[in-house]
């Protein structure tokens, strides 16, 4: 019990302590951290198959109590572990920036905060941490550049209406079910009216958290002014890790939403849109982090498509690629921060040719990039391979798999185009000259993105071995997974390794290594290097001009498409017809009351005039008005 | 323990002790605002009266006191309103005067009828409840503590008052009607169940449309003004929602509302001071000016908006919670009101310190913050996140477990 209040304690006292005593606040930070993965792994050794259920308090029938099973020590283990990663990462690139004394205490709050969400055997326990994390993502957006504000209140509104909606999803199931604890026994079915609009609750604040469509927009804009380590950190990471964490918490633990095609449907068709749309956004974007974060994005849609299915192994796939996506899109944020914090920008126009100056980061890079594009053996494509199968065994309930798959794999392709186009941005074509003095990233910049690639590949190659084994399958025990069809991860290393080898030799001993070099002439003018240079955004910069597309992405572009603008309008909308005509109604209804009043006051004012025949009229008048009264 | 009409059980100390704090707190903030002000000793009377108005309601259950301590209320918030006696001023006193008296005249005739049909004053001993008697005593109170559609004089008398006491205002006065409706109404089964739907969705209703008000207008003191009505028809929910969690939701709320909307008034206040701007247009970038006190406001919007670890999280949870009990639609109406608190406090929040053009050259202050401005702000906003993250030893206090 000591290990959890640690965990939850550790992480953000340490950053206290940090932040209060500054000469010591890489040592607490790394304290906090270390210490919270140890008793992590602790965790996630002793409770192998095992539950742990313990009531911290008991207020009017609502049990707030920790819970931990196979799915809870598993995601504990990772929050910590990207923790760590982004802590050693960050304590290079935040020295002597804005915000650097605060930085580690919101890592930790946030930590703190995710590890008792994790933690929370009860929604309304959860709600608190979940509630927590508010204030945590808020505070960390502040942390960037000038404009970082806005990034930071508009994620603060979405995430905080979120909240509230959750809020409410929880208090109905409360409500109706007279517990709010997690797993039910026995599950809350979708049979009724109420119980639906519940879950669609909830969903509302796992999707938000997950960041996927339409709740996704503070994320794009925070990618401009925030780190490298806070997007890697918060909307790649965590968020993703607890979004749809909870998500099967409530589809498969509180609900069985196997029961409900129509639900079921409802969250597919949320998946598909999220790939489909924001990889689209992703294709034309010109700036590093900007283009990683509609990634971010599009690749939940993916989880939430696999967890939607309700097949087995779809869910597992979903799961699988929460951890899977985890990995690989950290990786893709602190290599594009560490291209960023070398070459002073993050505009794909002015990058290029930096493989030569930065090896290990391309490497890492490119490992990332084929993972997230679900090339084989990396770990991305075993997640999406899953999904993929699980999709096409949906056919036995509902014809509509096809456009589910074909957007899954559609969305897969132009991931690829995305990031070929970005690889060759960073890494590949030619140097612009300002560059030529860039070199690799320092040692404790550059481990973290190895370790990650590294577990791109292990995650991929032994997916069934380690993962899919030990993690994924232990955390549903509920469902009986068996992998449909062939895939020998081995087998297809081998093969791979093969053909890169053969490319290699034909490289060598090609003409690769020996190139002609020309000037480029237009018109038989001879231009300049840096004028005929062909940066990444050109590759597809027609798609931009593609008839139907260019209106949908002008749109995009002005904030049609961004629900953070519909809120406000909306709400504004309403606020002004209460506001205006309401409010005025009332106004007016007092101001004719306060005049009848004042009028009266007039009129006997006026009786009131000081002379004796008056007042004797009154008088007499007064006395004719009882008597009648008498004689009725 | 009940003697003549007074009692003090958990609930009485609890909102005794809230209310002298609050007074407290205004007594604080006027000795270092009201100095130059003139008319010292009457501002220092009108506070005295609104926490002894407050302090009684809280502790009494007869009746006639209550009416009684109604009415210095009354007199003392107009005669707060009119302090500064300007021609505007003295209509704001107006609206507020008018409203308060014939709505204490409808209260009086509501208690009579209701001493006719029980021949006792004490709400312990009420059982017969004429309709009349109730509609004309709810009248009573929806003025009171400003409840559609009685909630308008409230506006004009926030734009009127000095912040010094304004804060007493919003934690003390309006609540003075809110604790008759929990003494008289609440738990009583004279009362029909019916009433308290009526009561709440005038009070839901209420709490909406004040929310988006305050989310569109551009005036400081109107925000306050509107969010207070929004936040006290937040709490009236509560009452009419009964049950545990929406009684001792909305108690609990008295007090978080309380903090919140004390120390706002007072961090407007400041900023008014300061600047000499009470329209948001013209002010931003008061994170330049103050960062403590952009710290404490940002915790008092968190405490007001619903957000963990203030105490306003756990105090809007268990009204939510009565509510939905209560009826599922009034769930939804409470949360659409929490999102317009959200909305506008977000709005008015990064407009006041952040702002477009934030140019430290470009503020012209008409002097700086105090120390006992922002002392004051500090410690409502550190007691709205103590007592927040020892919020189960609150509901001990008043017995709610």
């Amino acid at each position: 019990m000591n290990e959890v209040y640690l965990m939850l304690l550790l992480p953000v006292g340490c950053g206290l302590l940090g932040f209060l005593i500054k000469r010591l606040r890489n040592e607490m930070g790394f304290l906090g951290f270390i210490v919270t993965f140890y008793f992590a792994l602790r965790i996630f050794l002793i409770f192998h198959n095992k539950t742990f259920a313990y009531s911290i308090a008991s207020i009017a029938g609502i049990d707030f109590r920790i819970y931990a099973d196979n799915l809870t020590r598993f995601i504990l283990l990772f929050n910590s572990v990207f923790a760590l990663l982004i802590l050693l990462y960050s304590i290079i690139t935040m020295r002597k920036s804005r915000g650097e004394d605060v930085y580690q205490l919101y890592l930790g709050l946030t930590l703190s905060g995710a590890n008792g969400v994790v933690l929370s055997g009860n929604l309304f326990l959860m709600l608190i941490f979940w509630n927590m994390l508010v204030f945590a993502l808020y505070g960390i957006l502040l942390v960037g550049k000038k404009e970082s504000v806005n990034a930071a209140r508009k994620a603060l509104t979405i995430v905080g209406v979120s909240d509230f909606i959750l809020m409410l999803g929880i208090i109905i199931v409360y409500t109706i079910a007279g517990s709010a604890n997690f797993p039910a026994e026995p599950l809350l079915s979708l049979n009724n009216g109420v119980m639906i609009s519940a879950y669609m609750l909830l969903l509302v604040g796992a999707i938000a958290k997950a960041g996927a469509m339409p709740l996704h927009t503070w994320i794009p804009e925070a990618a401009r002014v925030v780190p490298a380590s806070t997007m890697a950190f918060i909307p790649a990471c965590i968020d993703k890790l607890l979004g749809i964490y909870f998500l099967v918490r409530i589809s498969y633990y509180l609900f069985d939403i196997t029961q409900s095609l129509p639900v079921r449907m409802t969250l597919m068709s949320i998946g598909a849109i999220t790939i489909v749309f924001a990889v689209m956004m992703a294709l034309i974007q010109k700036e590093a982090m900007r283009l990683l974060s509609f990634h971010a994005v599009s690749q939940v849609g993916y989880m939430v498509l696999g967890i939607g299915t309700g097949i087995p192994l779809a869910v597992a796939g979903g799961l699988f690629h929460m951890i899977n996506n985890a990995i690989y899109k950290m990786c893709l944020f602190l290599c594009a921060g560490s291209v960023e914090y070398r070459a002073r920008t993050s505009e794909l126009d002015h990058l290029g040719g930096l493989g030569t100056k930065m090896p290990l980061t391309m490497l890492c890079f490119l490992i990332a990039a084929f993972a997230i594009s679900g090339v084989p053996p990396f770990n991305g494509f075993y997640s999406k391979w899953m999904i993929y199968q699980g999709i096409i065994e949906l056919y036995k309930e509902t014809n509509l798999w096809i456009i589910f798959l074909v957007a899954a794999m559609f969305g897969s392709v132009l991931t690829l185009a995305s990031f070929l186009k970005m690889l060759h941005s960073l890494f590949l074509g030619e140097r612009p000259k300002e560059l030529d003095k860039v070199r690799e990233v320092r040692f404790g910049m550059i481990v973290p993105p190895l370790i990650l690639a590294f577990l791109c590949i292990i995650f991929g190659i032994f997916a069934e071995q380690i993962p899919l084994a030990r993690l994924i399958y232990p955390s549903l025990p509920f469902f009986k997974i068996e992998p449909i069809g062939f895939w020998s991860a081995g087998l297809t290393t081998v093969l791979m390794l093969l053909g890169i080898l053969i490319g290699l030799i034909i490289f060598i001993f090609g003409t690769a290594l020996k190139p002609r070099k020309s000037k480029v002439f237009v018109g038989g003018e001879v231009l300049d290097t840096e004028e005929a240079r062909i940066t990444g955004p050109n590759f597809y910069s027609s798609v931009h001009n593609i008839d139907m597309l260019e209106k949908t992405y002008r749109f995009g572009e002005e904030g049609a498409f961004d629900f953070y603008n519909y809120l406000q309008g909306i709400f504004g909308g309403f606020g002004t017809l209460f506001r205006e005509v309401i409010n005025k109604f009332f106004v007016l209804v007092y101001n004719a009351f306060a005049n009848i009043i004042i009028s009266l006051g007039y009129v006997f004012s006026a009786v009131h005039n000081g002379e004796l025949p008056g007042y004797l009229g009154w008088i007499f008048l007064g006395a004719i008005f009882i008597f009648i009264l008498l004689a009725l | 323990m009940t003697n003549a009409g007074f009692v003090f059980d958990r609930i009485s100390i609890f909102l005794t002790i809230t209310f002298l704090f609050i007074g407290f707190i205004s007594f604080l903030y006027a000795l270092a605002t009201i100095r130059q002000k003139g008319h010292r000793l009457e501002y220092y009377l009108m506070l005295f009266l609104i926490v002894l108005s407050g302090v009684g309601t809280a502790i009494t259950t007869n009746l006639l006191w209550i009416f009684i301590f109604w009415e210095i209320s009354t007199f003392a918030v107009w005669r707060a309103v009119v302090y500064y006696r300007q021609p505007e001023q003295i209509s704001s006193g107006n609206v507020v005067f008018i409203t308060n008296f014939v709505a204490a005249g409808l209260l009086l005739v509501g208690i009579g009828i209701l001493y006719l049909d029980n021949n006792s004053l004490i709400v312990t001993e009420i059982k017969n409840f004429n309709i009349s008697a109730v509609i004309l005593i709810t009248i009573g109170i929806f003025a009171k503590s400003v409840i559609l559609p009685l909630y308008f004089w409230l506006v004009p008398a926030y734009a009127s008052i000095p912040s010094a006491i304004g804060g007493s205002l919003a934690g003390i006065a309006e609540n003075i009607g809110l604790i008759m409706f929990y003494r008289l109404f609440v738990n009583n089964p004279g009362i029909p169940e019916n009433y308290f739907l009526i009561v709440g969705y005038f009070a839901v209703v209420s709490s909406l449309i004040t929310g988006g008000s305050a989310y569109i207008t551009n005036r400081l003191r109107y925000l306050l003004a509107y969010s207070t009505i929004s936040q006290i028809g937040f709490i009236l929910l509560g009452f009419s929602a009964g049950g545990f969690f929406g009684t001792y939701g909305a108690i609990a709320y008295i007090l978080a509302h309380a903090l919140a909307k004390s120390g706002l008034f007072y961090g407007v206040g400041t900023i008014e001071d300061i600047t000499g701007e009470a329209n948001i247009k013209n002010i931003s970038c008061m994170l330049k000016v103050s960062p403590v006190l952009t710290v404490m406001m940002a915790l008092l919007f968190s405490s007001l908006v619903g957000f963990f670890p203030m105490i306003g999280f756990f105090a809007k949870l268990m009204v939510v919670i009565g509510s939905v009990q209560k009826n599922i639609l009034f769930g939804f109406f409470a949360i659409a009101s929490a999102i317009f608190t959200l909305l506008y406090s977000d709005r008015f929040y990064h407009e006041l310190f952040y702002g477009e053009k934030c140019d430290i050259r470009e503020i012209k202050l008409e002097k700086k913050p105090g120390l006992i401005e922002i002392g004051v702000v500090f410690i409502l906003t550190v007691l709205s996140l103590i007592l927040g993250v020892s919020f189960y030893e609150i509901l001990t206090f008043i017995g709610g477990i």
